[in-house]
């Protein structure tokens, strides 16, 4: 069963301990099954954050469609990145339980868990770090504030169950950029990262990223000599090629061809990519799952680094439809990852339709 | 609602935290590139032309060493002119051939954070250049990139993006381990004609129609009543 999520920061910024216990309850969803969340919940959750806002707070989590708030994200820490949006630290209790839910209601069950053990690890860094905790007043050149308060909302577009729309969330290490339109949805481009990659709660070890970590070194060691001389790149690759600020270009895909792969491998595959469109729900998951398996023949595995679980290695998986980048910056314990679709990041397909 | 009861239990959070600092404790955290310089170049192969992006991100122990190869005059701003001449630097060290004949690169833009960014650790000069292209005969072609500019301290990536102009292909990549050297193999599938070529050739077959449309106009006018088109 998912934990309920009882993080109570040092600064005294609390996401409720029956955050996430609440917020299945209100979707109606075991927690232990699989997410159906759809369009029409969302749009009700995050109508009920807008009206749990005064008319200040809704101004700043309300930006228009062809607004340049839909690519402002990135991986770094506030002020170094400066957000707009709506502040988590800012909220009032009800506030945030209110956001919670919205998110809860907008990923499935383990990507709502992935983005709080993101959060959670980024408290963790605020303490280990000694970061002031202080809202972004100090300029560029004020150190970096970490915490699970730094993390923004934002609604580009109207939330709508027919019109296009996007919600945004995101902080140090966490970049959400859930697209929708009507029945589809996409998360392209989304940034899921995590440091400390490991670290202790309650007893028990969180790994942010310790599937994706997890599934691709076992893939990688399914691959036969033949196949690992194809899927490995003889260089070094020491950060995401395609991260933030690098919309609309795609690279010539490496590595090995999805296609060449055995059909246990390719499942082994598909699970990995999962990790990352999986952060959807499945009822917006599985049309972009499809597309991905579709494009079996133009899909492609590269690996760059040691073979060894425990090992900083990187990965790439690119399709037509997907780009998906694993980069430990220099050690197993901080790593970035990228997922992109070249053809469709924010909802680019959606709005030509 | 907050009760004593969740206040008892954010304590406990608390204290779970604070054992969990001890856990990840001299695992020398940190957000951001430190001691490296990364250098990312993405490269475009069109017809006419090589298109080179690189983006250049200086780690935070590094930051103030580049800063001061920039602020050349030691005024801790960074001109517009010091700007250019660091870019026109870093772009000499950079080498690009065609099938082994050197292309000239010429910068056609560039951006540069303020000196803060730097120290931050996120602070990214950007760098955009062209090579202009022999014209391309149909067939395989190779494309050699080298970045060697400070090597001593720097990271790299470099990447082929997928061309724009169905008229190449890319084959293949071979890099050296550091991705400092990148070889593009790629083909041509189809004589490359310049846009300038196609430019004259559209004016010129513009104005061979002109003649001909005007020739055929004065020939039926002059073989039907005088003035008669220009009734009409």
């Amino acid at each position: 069963m998912y934990p309920p999520i009882r993080v109570a920061s040092l600064a005294g910024i609390a996401l409720s301990a029956t955050l996430a216990a609440t917020a299945f309850a209100q979707r109606g969803v075991s927690p232990a099954s699989s997410s159906t969340g759809g369009t029409a919940g969302i749009v009700g959750s995050a109508q009920a954050v807008l009206a749990s806002l005064d008319d200040a707070g809704r101004a700043k989590v309300q930006f228009p469609l062809d607004s340049s708030q839909k690519a402002r994200w990135s991986n770094l820490p506030t002020p170094m990145f400066q957000r707009t949006g709506l502040r988590i630290g800012d909220l009032t209790s009800a506030q945030r339980t209110a956001v919670m839910t919205l998110l809860s209601q907008a990923l499935s069950r383990d990507g709502y868990r992935k983005v709080v053990d993101i959060m959670r690890g980024d408290e963790v860094l605020r303490t280990t770090q000694g970061s002031a905790g202080a809202p972004p007043r100090g300029g560029r050149g004020a150190g970096p504030v970490f915490g699970e308060g730094e993390y923004y909302l934002a609604f580009v577009g109207t939330p709508s169950v027919t019109a296009p729309w996007m919600l945004q969330f995101g902080g140090h290490h966490l970049a959400i950029n859930l697209t929708l339109a009507g029945s589809q949805a996409t998360m392209a481009p989304s940034l899921p990262a995590a440091q400390p990659a490991s670290y202790t709660f309650e007893g028990r070890t969180v790994r942010p990223l310790g599937n994706e970590n997890d599934k691709a070194f076992a893939l990688i060691n399914a691959l036969d000599q033949k196949q690992r001389s194809q899927a490995i790149l003889p260089y070094r690759v020491s950060d995401l090629v395609l991260g933030p600020g690098q919309d609309g270009r795609t690279i010539q895909p490496e590595g090995i061809r999805a296609s060449t792969l055995t059909a246990s491998q390719q499942t082994m595959l598909w699970d990995l990519v999962h990790e990352w469109t999986g952060i959807m729900t499945d009822t917006f998951a599985e049309p972009r799952m499809a597309e991905i398996r579709g494009n079996l023949r133009d899909t492609y595995f590269a690996w760059s680094g040691p073979t060894t679980n425990g090992s900083a290695a990187y990965f790439r998986i690119q399709g037509p439809t997907l780009v998906i980048e694993y980069a430990p910056q220099g050690s197993v314990d901080h790593i970035h990852t990228i997922y992109r679709d070249p053809t469709n990041d924010y909802g680019a397909k959606f709005a030509r339709r | 609602m907050i009760t004593e009861r969740s206040l008892r239990a954010g304590r406990r959070a608390a204290l779970v935290l604070a054992l969990t600092t001890a856990a990840v404790v001299n695992r020398g955290v940190s957000a951001h590139r430190l001691d490296e310089y990364l250098q990312a170049a993405r490269i475009a192969v069109d017809p006419s032309r090589v298109e080179l992006e690189l983006d250049l991100t200086p780690g935070i122990a590094v930051a103030d060493e580049i800063i001061g190869e920039i602020d050349r005059d030691q005024d801790g701003s960074l001109g517009s002119s010091e700007k250019q001449v660091y870019a026109e630097g870093a772009l000499r060290a950079i080498a690009v051939q065609i099938d082994g004949q050197t292309l000239q690169t010429e910068l056609m833009a560039s951006t540069f954070p303020v000196p803060d960014a730097f120290r931050g650790g996120d602070g990214t000069i950007r760098l955009r250049a062209t090579a202009g292209l022999p014209r391309l005969s149909m067939g395989t072609h190779q494309l050699f990139f080298r970045n060697s500019y400070r090597p001593d301290v720097s990271v790299y990536l470099a990447n082929a993006l997928v061309p724009e102009s169905d008229q190449i292909a890319i084959t293949g990549q071979q890099r050296d381990g550091h991705q400092r050297d990148l070889t593009i193999d790629f083909v041509v599938r189809t004589e490359a004609a310049t846009p300038p070529r196609l430019l004259l050739g559209g004016i010129a077959s513009a104005a061979l129609l002109m003649a001909f449309v005007t020739r055929r106009t004065r020939r039926a006018v002059s073989g039907h009543r005088p003035g008669g088109l220009t009734r009409l």
